[in-house]
């Protein structure tokens, strides 16, 4: 199609425009703002091309994120606590608890009866002292060189609705963009013929608790920052599929028609925003044929299968979700993350989590070893967590074999991978209940998050989200969204780079 | 690190203050507006250390005179006696020990600092914010035209030249109504030349039901309307007669100030009405939650936030929200005040918890349907008929014990009426009442239920939550109140959310008329006139017109509040009726100068309204629960929980997949993605104003849709069944969506494409048979179907172009 001659006359205008208003394209906002050397976004003036706009040297180029919903069990898959087992059912000590506020569900229990893990824990060579892993997770044990499993994550929110939408988006009130906005905002794609932030869900035999928009929405930002879902069920993206009846040459007719018909218009009022239109829906045709070859797992070789598993070929399981995740990432898409919901375990935590575990273990290890084959891990951010973690003390009865528990906040666990992070190391300790973030003598203490001071060891979910933001290149406090008159941020106005998890 | 402390060290190296004297006296002394030019740097580069909020007493704050000019151990900022001393003047170019301090997120630009270098060369002098500043007009001026020729007189411009008629005639009904004219309303309009009959064409339009509809919408984004709860199991929620019911207030042209006092406080009022107390379905509106092991306490105040900062954003045009864990960083609102205004909702009785429950009490039965809302009215109507004749009557009604009659309420003085054995038996009013009561008893069976707000008998205390925290109540009960910079409470106002309504719509409350009118301004030029129409405190944008806002709003107020007065006076100026061609020779982008009419992409509603108006798929029945038209299928179920009921997603059929898009069930964690895709808000949170995106997941939508197929060849239906002839097919086409004929060029496109898919589809009967098999509406079995599939593949894309879609 030509591209009729007033567009490069309002090039600029239409540049500027999509920057400073409020309506920018999914061009790389931040990356944008450095080639128009304009400080609204808070971007250091100083930096130079070579960061490609960024505010730093990114360590990463791309995030995949495995969000575990519903709030993982530490103390079933990461965090060994041997002297717990004697604990057995005895009250958890009220120094311990130290005032917690607990759920409105366990607030009422009698007793709060310590409930050691039923898993064996294993020691993995790492790149450091070991890393414990229970036997729930064999697959991704084999990577613990590859993992930076940080034990002293924490938040203040208690229940799943809060919880997840604090960790997503920085507030437990929604309204705010997500940390994929964020990244969408900040980053921009690198392929324009998919999607920049993509999102999937994975299949879970317990959807017990739920997911909403606002976790991967923009809030207050232009809507195009949004995550876009890759769905399993009908067409992968929304609206993909020509109707039925409808070939690929006539869409082709129809686009070359509508672009005449836009071009028209333009020629009557010139709002270059029309011709950006045309833009828009050549690149939807494009993506008519790159999401489909994006899909299409028939060029991948043994290998891939032989690391994922045979279940990477049923669509929407978390296996096929890696494999898809790893795709689109060679694929140039930056900013990728996979749902997989079902860790609320308040009753029946075994059965649940075994059931949990196989769904993502082998997928997750499959990742990091995939990538790592393609060399792309080096550069590839990959995150595994939830939005919180679960109590030291059973939820309901407690017996050897099967147990429940409620939601924690104090301290959970997350492991990072890949691009900028140390690789082999545990970060954080907790006390001998994994019940506080404890000092390196593992008496228990309280951080708080403070706009001043971190307190070293541990990592509040801002402390993560500036992380996340630090590897791809971005600095959490400047890169700003003004709405309400206040330059907001994803980490409000905390947040501290863990500079000691960084390779 | 320290932007605490580092003011107070003084003691320069005398060599950079001599050098930095040099640079200050170049720049020159001329008064310059403090409101419009310095106080918006303070603000945003300097008050989050030296502002409202500035922590320790001892630090210097730039808020006010009296503190920038105070001399703190021999420095000030502001050195009133010797200007040029002035400790800001060296500070700002300081290279040593500058401020903002080097570490800074915000620093100062060489255009800043020349500007506050000349602002206290002149004195320093302070000024209050404007928006603060009650609202004046200008003496002088008349109008809206008046204030935009006079800014486009400054850049020696005139207005464009005005649109066309037929152009006209289709923005002014988009505007008004969120469709374009019916035919017969254009062909009328463009065949008569008097100057009134624009006049005409805007007085059926405001008479129009779908003008109601239209408005209303913005509105629900405001107060963020949804038909679910929101949080957790995001459960159903039973609140759409409040939707139906700001419907119907558009529609009557209900007095603004009403139109608040009744959504803040209907069931404070004396005698509320039904529509009254429907209309506090506003102060139920925050999403709600009732997690397993949610703290009622935290939700009681969490609710109260949503409240306080919502009512902050719609009318106040304040952020508030900063307020909340500290007195206000930028504008002068104290922490205190926010929970004084916070307390005004804080003693609602509704539980703080939902219940997972679509009856989450309090609530109250009323009509289900636009059509019942209807009915209602004329039954109301009636009864206060009734009730004044009886009223007139009492003294020649024998046996009426007039003292009791004197005593009663409406609801006892009906039933007298009513009662066969007492004394209005015979009278004429006596059936009259009894019809009344039978058919508002009929009526009544069909009512449903919708949340409103009531207030506890005794009030809840409000305590100043320490950082937010609701566990950490501080300080002394706190009585309501509002905050001062904003005025004051009326002084026999009731310190309950009455009272609260009686300031807001208060001659002396310098915000809410403004805040009001901006956003009616953006809804019908494109742009606010103040852009940033959430913030109107020190960190939002300037007013591109502060008169003519000034204007506006004292002339809303004085209208009484009449909101069809003021879009009568918006519509009919020249402003409004310029052609949208952008001007080669204005440099103006954003089109601030409003040197040129509008141009932008319509919204996901009226998108969707205008394919089914055009396809005459368009169902016109209002009000009701919520519709749900074609979804793809999984897209609840893929987020929901288990219990929630809200999982599964059970699209309508028949007619309800064509009502209009106000009326789409809004499942707040997940809407429907044809709203999502073009810009609506999911209405967890308020929207005062909408972004405009441009994707290629919009196209997407726009070609592939079930809804936008099955439109599309209905549309094609009607242009065959409309005539024999292809071009007199395509000028009824161009009519509905452009309200005018297809230029050569355009007609050349379609035909060619046309003729392209006629032939493609004889050769696959297959094709044409799959393509309009789709959507439930039954095709017209007279018309050939490769001529059908062929119309449908046009009108697809006549749809989702820009002659469709744009407001020009």
């Amino acid at each position: 199609m030509q591209i009729p001659e007033p567009l490069r006359e309002f090039d600029l205008n239409l540049t500027r425009r999509q920057l400073f208003g409020r309506s920018a394209l999914g061009l790389g906002t931040a990356a944008m703002a450095q080639i128009l050397n304009d400080q609204s976004f808070g971007l250091d003036k100083t930096s130079t091309a070579s960061h490609g706009g960024l505010h730093h040297a990114p360590k990463a180029k791309r995030v995949i994120y495995l969000f575990m919903s519903g709030g993982p069990s530490h103390h079933d898959l990461w965090d060994y606590k041997p002297k717990m087992q004697e604990m057995f059912g005895q009250d958890l000590p009220d120094h311990i608890r130290d005032g917690q506020r607990i759920t409105g569900m366990t607030a009422g229990q009698k007793t709060h009866p310590v409930c050691p893990t039923k898993y064996k824990f294993t020691k993995h060579e790492n790149n450091a002292e070991g890393l414990w892993v229970s036997e729930l997770l064999p697959h991704t044990a084999t990577v613990a060189k590859d993992l930076c499993v940080v034990h002293s994550t924490y938040t203040e929110a208690i229940n799943h609705d809060p919880a997840i939408t604090y960790i997503q988006t920085g507030s437990q009130i929604p309204g705010r963009p997500s940390l994929g906005s964020w990244l969408s905002y900040g980053l921009g794609t690198m392929n324009e013929n998919l999607p920049g932030y993509v999102v999937m869900h994975a299949k879970t035999r317990f959807a017990e608790q739920s997911l909403f928009g606002r976790l991967w929405g923009s809030g207050f930002m232009p809507s195009e920052h949004q995550g876009t879902l890759m769905r399993s069920q009908g067409d992968p993206v929304l609206f993909l599929s020509n109707p039925k009846g409808v070939s690929g040459k006539d869409r082709r007719a129809q686009l070359d028609a509508l672009a005449l018909l836009n071009q028209e218009q333009y020629s009557k009022f010139a709002d270059p925003e029309i011709l950006s239109r045309i833009k828009q829906h050549e690149m939807a045709y494009r993506m008519q044929s790159s999401v489909p070859e994006l899909m299409d797992l028939s060029k991948e070789d043994d290998k891939t299968f032989e690391l994922y598993g045979e279940e990477a070929r049923d669509p929407g399981s978390f296996a096929a979700c890696c494999l898809n995740a790893r795709r689109l990432a060679q694929r140039g898409v930056r900013n990728i993350q996979i749902f997989h919901r079902g860790w609320d375990a308040h009753g029946n935590l075994p059965r649940e989590h075994e059931s949990q575990c196989k769904d993502i273990d082998r997928g997750s290890a499959a990742l990091i070893k995939d990538l790592k084959r393609l060399g792309m891990l080096d550069e590839t951010l990959v995150v595994w967590g939830g939005e919180f973690g679960r109590t030291a003390y059973c939820q309901g009865g407690l017996n050897k074999d099967n147990y429940g528990r409620d939601h924690h906040p104090r301290c959970f666990s997350v492991w990072m991978a890949g691009g900028g992070i140390k690789s082999g190391i545990t970060y954080g300790k907790t006390d001998d209940y994994g019940y506080n973030i404890a000092h390196p003598d593992g008496t228990p203490m309280r951080p708080k998050p403070s706009k001043e001071k971190w307190t070293p060891g541990t990592m509040h979910i801002h402390d993560l989200n500036a992380t996340i933001l630090h590897l791809l290149g971005i600095d959490h406090r400047k890169l700003t969204y003004r709405y309400q008159g206040r330059d907001f941020r994803l980490t409000d106005i905390h947040g501290h780079v863990i500079k000691d998890i960084l390779a | 690190m320290s932007l605490f402390f580092r003011w107070n060290l003084v003691p320069l190296i005398i060599v950079s203050k001599v050098l930095i004297i040099s640079q200050v006296h170049s720049a020159q002394a001329e008064p310059v507006d403090f409101a419009r030019k310095i106080l918006p740097i303070l603000s945003n580069k300097c008050f989050a250390c030296h502002g409202p909020d500035s922590k320790k007493p001892s630090q210097l704050r730039l808020d006010s005179f009296i503190a920038a000019t105070a001399d703190r151990d021999g420095v000030r900022a502001i050195n009133t006696d010797k200007l040029e001393d002035s400790e800001i003047l060296f500070r700002i170019h300081d290279k040593e020990d500058p401020m903002p301090p080097d570490d800074a997120e915000k620093q100062l630009t060489e255009d800043e600092r020349k500007l506050l270098s000349q602002w206290v060369k002149g004195g320093g002098q302070y000024a209050k914010h404007w928006a603060f500043v009650l609202p004046k007009k200008e003496k002088g001026k008349e109008g809206i035209d008046d204030f935009i020729s006079e800014s486009l007189k400054k850049e020696d411009i005139d207005f464009a030249p005005e649109a066309e008629r037929s152009v006209l005639a289709r923005r002014v009904a988009l505007v008004l109504t969120g469709l374009p004219p019916e035919p017969s309303q254009l062909s009328k309009f463009l065949a008569d030349d008097s100057p009134e009959s624009y006049e005409h064409l805007v007085d059926s339009l405001l008479s129009n039901s779908r003008y109601g509809e239209h408005q209303a919408r913005y509105w629900l984004d405001a107060v963020r309307y949804g038909d679910t709860h929101g949080l957790h199991l995001d459960n159903k929620r039973g609140i759409y007669p409040y939707r139906d019911w700001v419907v119907k207030a558009f529609n009557d042209n209900l007095p603004f100030d009403e139109f608040i006092t009744w959504q803040l406080a209907g069931d404070l009022l004396p005698s509320a009405t039904l529509e009254q107390r429907v209309a506090t379905g506003f102060v139920r509106m925050n999403p709600t939650t009732a997690e397993g092991g949610a703290i009622p306490k935290e939700f009681q105040a969490k609710n109260n936030f949503d409240r306080t900062e919502t009512l902050g954003t719609v009318l106040l045009g304040s952020t508030m929200t900063c307020a909340r864990c500290h007195t206000h960083k930028y504008d002068p609102i104290e922490q205190v005040e926010y929970y004084k205004l916070f307390a005004f909702f804080n003693s609602t009785s509704e539980g703080s918890m939902d219940g997972n429950r679509y009856e989450y009490a309090p609530v109250l039965r009323a009509p289900a349907s636009g059509q019942d809302w209807e009915a209602w009215s004329v039954l109301e109507s009636e009864r206060i008929a009734i009730l004044e004749e009886a009223s007139k009557l009492t003294g020649s009604i024998q046996g009426l014990d007039k003292k009791a009659w004197e005593g009663s309420d409406d609801s006892a003085r009906l039933a007298r009426i009513v009662n066969s054995n007492g004394p209005w038996k015979g009278h004429g009013l006596h059936p009259r009442a009894i019809e009344l009561n039978k058919k508002t008893e009929e009526l009544q069976k069909r009512f449903t239920t919708t949340l409103v707000a009531e207030d506890l008998k005794k009030s809840r205390e409000t305590k100043i939550l320490k950082r937010g925290e609701y566990n950490l109540p501080t300080g002394d009960p706190l009585e309501p109140g509002v905050p001062a910079v904003m005025g004051s409470l009326p002084e026999e106002a009731p310190k309950n959310r009455l009272g609260l309504a009686q300031w807001l719509i208060s001659s002396d409350q310098p915000l809410v008329s403004r805040v009001l009118i901006n956003r009616v301004w953006q809804r019908i030029f494109g742009h606010g006139l103040v852009r940033t129409p959430e913030d109107f405190g020190l960190q939002g944008e300037q007013p591109t017109h502060p008169a003519l806002l000034d204007w506006l709003a004292v002339e809303f107020q004085e209208s009484g509040w009449d909101l069809q007065h003021m879009l009568r006076l918006m519509v009919n100026s020249r402003t409004f009726k310029q052609d949208s061609k952008w001007r080669k020779e204005v440099q103006d982008t954003d089109n601030r100068l409003f040197a040129r009419g509008q141009s932008y992409r319509l919204d996901a509603e009226m998108i969707r309204d205008i394919g089914l108006w055009a396809s005459n798929l368009l169902d016109p029945t209002m009000g009701g629960e919520g519709v749900k038209p074609y979804q793809p299928a999984g897209m609840w179920a893929a987020l929901m929980h288990p219990a929630s009921n809200t999982k599964k997603y059970v699209r309508d059929k028949g007619q309800r997949l064509y009502r209009r898009s106000i009326y789409v069930y809004w499942k707040r964690t997940s809407p429907h993605p044809m709203m999502t895709l073009f810009d609506a808000p999911v209405r967890e949170s308020s929207c005062v104003m909408r972004s405009r995106s441009n994707t290629p997941l919009q196209s997407l939508g726009l070609l592939n849709e079930t809804q936008r197929v099955e439109m599309s060849r209905k549309l094609a239906e009607r242009l065959i069944l409309s005539s024999n002839d292809d071009g007199r097919r395509l000028d009824f086409l161009f009519g509905l969506l452009a309200s005018r004929k297809p230029t050569d060029p355009e007609r050349k496109v379609c035909e060619d494409l046309l003729n392209k898919m006629r032939s493609r589809y004889e050769l696959s009967q297959e094709d044409a048979t799959a393509l309009i098999s789709q959507g439930e509406a039954p095709s017209d079995a007279k018309i050939a179907i490769t001529d059908l599939a062929a119309w449908t593949q046009l009108t697809t894309i006549v749809l989702a172009s820009d002659v469709a879609i744009l407001m020009y």
